[in-house]
């Protein structure tokens, strides 16, 4: 099953690619640059998601940086 | 090149016209012929302590177009109960569901039956299921059978449908307790920590088995602690200001022959005070009835019979709340009747002082009764009917 | 300028009422119950205040700097470097809440209606509709909330009526039982969703006309705190003391809804509100994470990025939590000072740093 999810991803990105991309002309370097980057990074990051479901995530960065403030709350 | 695009455009358009065919409820596609729609649950504990589920279910076969008589004839009923039995009420229901050929939906129940055998252990831990599974609804209404809850589904009425719908519109009527299964998750949550239910009975006659809503089961601390009859609901319900429909029947002083009232309506109120220490509940209920049926030869017209018989029916009030009371409040020590809320919200700062000794000070609690009722219309008559103009009493 | 589309003051109202209304219907009569019981009909009055100090707020630093977002005014008021720095853990927040924000429209209905529908189905159709809004731009998304919210209220209205015959006027007794301090604990965690009116930044630089913008935000906060304080009043006189144990607590009041044996079975009306707000909220993060994306990196346009972006929302709505109790949890204890950091705390230093700017240039002249 993973497999078949990690070409779900791979197909998702590769249609939004052939979509954005022609729009882009030339001169919109940055863009292009930008765009590549997004895509890949999230396809790697799904991609990690798919094996490792339980990887730490953003929640734990943030429950670490705030934990002192959040033990206020719990009740 | 924009040819091209104007060809993708058309295709997206077109794809996006053909997904929703797809969407039809995604993986949770249920069609009705798929399901078992149960109308009632039954509640009941084996001898080995596991929990027994009956589940009435609308037969798919009696549904449709065909006429009733045929029914009847083949032996067709409307509904069928199942039961199962697990330790949980969901594990029940999975055996439950083994012997169903549809899959269980209880999206439609209206009536949750708990047997004796169940409640006397308690009922806060079952109920917890109607809350949180995603299908029962929190208006389904709750019952107490003085026996089997199974055998209370299993009555074929010959009026309704199914017992879960008379159930159910019995408890409409008021002519006992109505309880949701929200209500029943407030009064468990309640600080005064007592639980009543309606009691529903097997009426047994020659031309065959009805239900009858007839009584109250008391809890107290989740735990069954007696049993009230129909007279003392009656006055539970005027404490509770739960009373809709009445009909009250009293003979006047010196006279043989009766005089019916219609309730039209009733409003009660709560009044508590705290008194040097000295906790005391005033009931104030007041009332209005019309005159609907007149034996005796008075004159309903009369302000002054009519006074009299207000200040009787004042008295039949106290006296069916008294009675009440000195069951309940002195004998079964549990309050049913929403004193602890009053307290708590007329008297915040003494209630959190005085909250956990609540089980002590309720049976102390001195209790008034206010009745006043007025007679606002004497009905379609005047003075008695079928009584010469000169023959009409006067006292 | 990359965003073209401009919007009235009464669309941006439009835009920002779901934004906070949204997921706060069905979340903050628990929340507030938990904490404030029979007082939690106050709690979001309290919390409104919230709601009015980052509007104004958000309107003074505007104020500053009239045709930028705070994305590049940020740089402008602590310098490029820390500017880029906020700007990167701005957007970290926006997707994260975004991300949560999804999770929870996902979590509802996968709990009360598609229960064995992968919740990867739900949120990423909605990322997508969402998607193609935010790819119109901010007019378009204006324009479909001002044809979403007469609905969205109309619906709550209905389910509000149908309510009455229930409700219990006692359960409201005794008021502030144990003083004021209950129902201000409530309002801790909801004035969280009233410091959401932040995103206003994104916006004010694209209104039409300059004025009353003051005027419309605020009404915006207090449409989105009566609908609240409503929302916990019914919650409260229906339910009474065991609100907060609920999961939805307006999801189980209009199941219970009953007219003449006639009218049930209406939480559909429920879902048709949910599905509607949360559609514009996420739409409005989403924009404010495209356009702060865009202006971080300095790109001419913001919609090649929109799809990627949406890849990535909808990775992060997976990643958030684990499960339901796990995301509560961060809702309810870290997720308050969190948002109350980035919301308000950002914008009250970049405020007090540019006007201590202003004064130093006033002074050397």
């Amino acid at each position: 099953m993973k497999w078949a999810m990690v070409l779900g991803i791979v197909v998702i990105a590769v249609l939004i690619t052939l979509y954005e991309w022609p729009k882009m002309n030339k001169n919109q370097k940055k863009e292009r640059k930008a765009f590549a980057v997004l895509t890949m990074g999230s396809v790697v990051l799904a991609v990690l998601l798919v094996y490792f479901p339980d990887m730490p995530g953003p929640t734990q960065l943030v429950d670490s940086l705030f934990k002192p403030f959040g033990k206020l709350l719990e009740k | 090149m924009k040819l091209l695009q104007n060809k993708g455009k058309q295709l997206l358009t077109i794809t996006l016209c053909v997904i929703p065919i797809f969407l039809s409820g995604c993986w949770d596609r249920s069609e009705v012929n798929d399901l078992a729609l149960i109308v009632g649950m039954g509640l009941d504990r084996t001898d080995e302590g596991d929990i027994e589920l009956s589940a009435q279910i609308v037969n798919p076969k009696a549904m449709g177009g065909q006429g009733s008589s045929e029914n009847s004839q083949s032996g067709g009923q409307p509904v069928t109960v199942k039961t199962g039995t697990g330790k949980t009420i969901f594990d029940a229901r999975s055996k439950l569901q083994e012997k169903v050929s549809r899959r269980l939906f209880e999206g439609h129940n209206r009536i949750v039956v708990i047997g004796k055998a169940l409640a006397e252990r308690g009922i806060r831990q079952h109920i917890d299921f109607f809350a949180r599974f995603p299908n029962p609804r929190l208006r389904a209404n709750v019952f107490f059978a003085d026996g089997k809850a199974s055998e209370i589904l299993k009555i074929m009425p010959n009026f309704e449908q199914d017992s879960a719908e008379v159930a159910r519109e019995l408890a409409e009527l008021r002519i006992g307790m109505k309880v949701t299964t929200k209500d029943l998750l407030q009064q468990l949550a309640s600080e005064s920590g007592a639980t009543a239910l309606p009691r529903i009975l097997v009426d047994k006659s020659d031309s065959g088995e009805e239900l009858r809503v007839n009584g109250t089961a008391v809890f107290k601390h989740n735990q069954l602690i007696g049993q009230i009859d129909d007279a003392l609901t009656r006055g539970l319900l005027w404490v509770t200001d739960e009373i809709e429909t009445a009909s009250v029947t009293l003979q006047p002083k010196d006279a043989k022959d009766y005089i019916s009232f219609k309730l039209l309506r009733s409003s009660t109120e709560l009044i508590p005070t705290i008194k040097n220490g000295k906790w005391k509940m005033t009931i104030t209920i007041t009332s209005e009835d019309d005159v609907v049926e007149n034996e005796t030869k008075l004159d309903m017209m009369d302000p002054k019979i009519i006074d009299k018989l207000q200040k009787q029916l004042n008295k039949r009030i106290r006296k069916r709340i008294k009675m009440v009371l000195d069951d309940v409040q002195e004998g079964m020590e549990a309050d049913v009747f929403g004193f602890a809320d009053a307290f708590h919200r007329k008297y915040p700062k003494q209630w959190k002082k005085a909250e956990d000794k609540w089980d002590e000070t309720f049976p102390e609690i001195e209790v008034a009764i206010k009745s006043d009722v007025k007679i606002r219309r004497p009905g379609r008559s005047g003075g008695p009917q079928g009584v010469p103009q000169d023959k009409e009493a006067t006292e | 300028m990359m965003e073209r589309g401009k919007i009235s003051g009464l669309q941006m109202a439009i835009l920002l009422y779901p934004t906070i209304i949204a997921t706060a219907i069905l979340l903050v009569p628990a929340i507030s119950g938990k904490f404030a019981e029979q007082d939690m009909w106050l709690s979001p009055i309290w919390a409104s205040l919230a709601g009015f100090l980052t509007v104004y707020i958000a309107l003074l630093l505007h104020n500053h700097y009239p045709e930028l977002t705070i994305m590049q005014y940020s740089g402008k008021i602590i310098g490029f470097i820390p500017g880029k720095i906020v700007g990167l853990g701005l957007l970290f927040y926006l997707l994260h809440t975004n991300g949560v924000v999804l999770r929870e429209y996902g979590e509802f209905v996968v709990g009360n209606f598609l229960p064995s529908t992968p919740i990867i189905v739900i949120t990423g159709s909605m990322a997508f509709v969402c998607a193609l809004s935010v790819r119109g731009g901010l007019e378009v998304m204006a324009r479909s909330a001002q044809i979403f919210i007469p609905v969205f209220m109309t619906l709550f209205l209905v389910i509000i009526l149908l309510l009455f015959p229930e409700l219990r006027p006692a359960n409201i007794f005794p008021v502030m039982d144990d003083g004021i301090t209950p129902s201000i604990k409530g309002a801790i965690v909801p004035s969280q969703w009233f410091t959401e009116f932040f995103l206003i930044i994104f916006m004010l630089p694209y209104l039409r006309t300059k004025e009353k913008r003051m005027t419309w935000g605020m009404l915006s906060v207090v449409a989105v705190m009566i609908t609240l304080v409503i929302t916990n009043l019914f919650s409260l006189l229906l339910f009474g003391d065991i609100t907060s144990k609920f999961t939805y607590p307006v999801m189980s009041a209009a199941r219970y809804i009953d007219v003449a044996d006639f009218l049930q079975h209406v939480e559909s009306i429920v879902m048709a509100i949910w599905v509607v707000g949360v559609f514009i909220k996420v739409s409005v993060f989403y924009y404010a994470i495209v356009i702060g994306t865009a202006q971080w990196l300095h790109l001419s346009d913001y919609r090649p990025i929109v799809f990627p972006i949406g890849l990535l929302l909808i990775i992060f709505s997976t990643w958030v939590a684990a499960s339901l109790q796990e995301l509560s949890h961060f809702l309810s204890t870290v997720w308050p000072f969190y948002a109350l950091v980035f919301q308000l705390v950002l914008p009250v230093l970049l405020l007090l740093v540019a006007m201590m700017r202003k004064k130093a240039a006033e002074n050397d002249n």
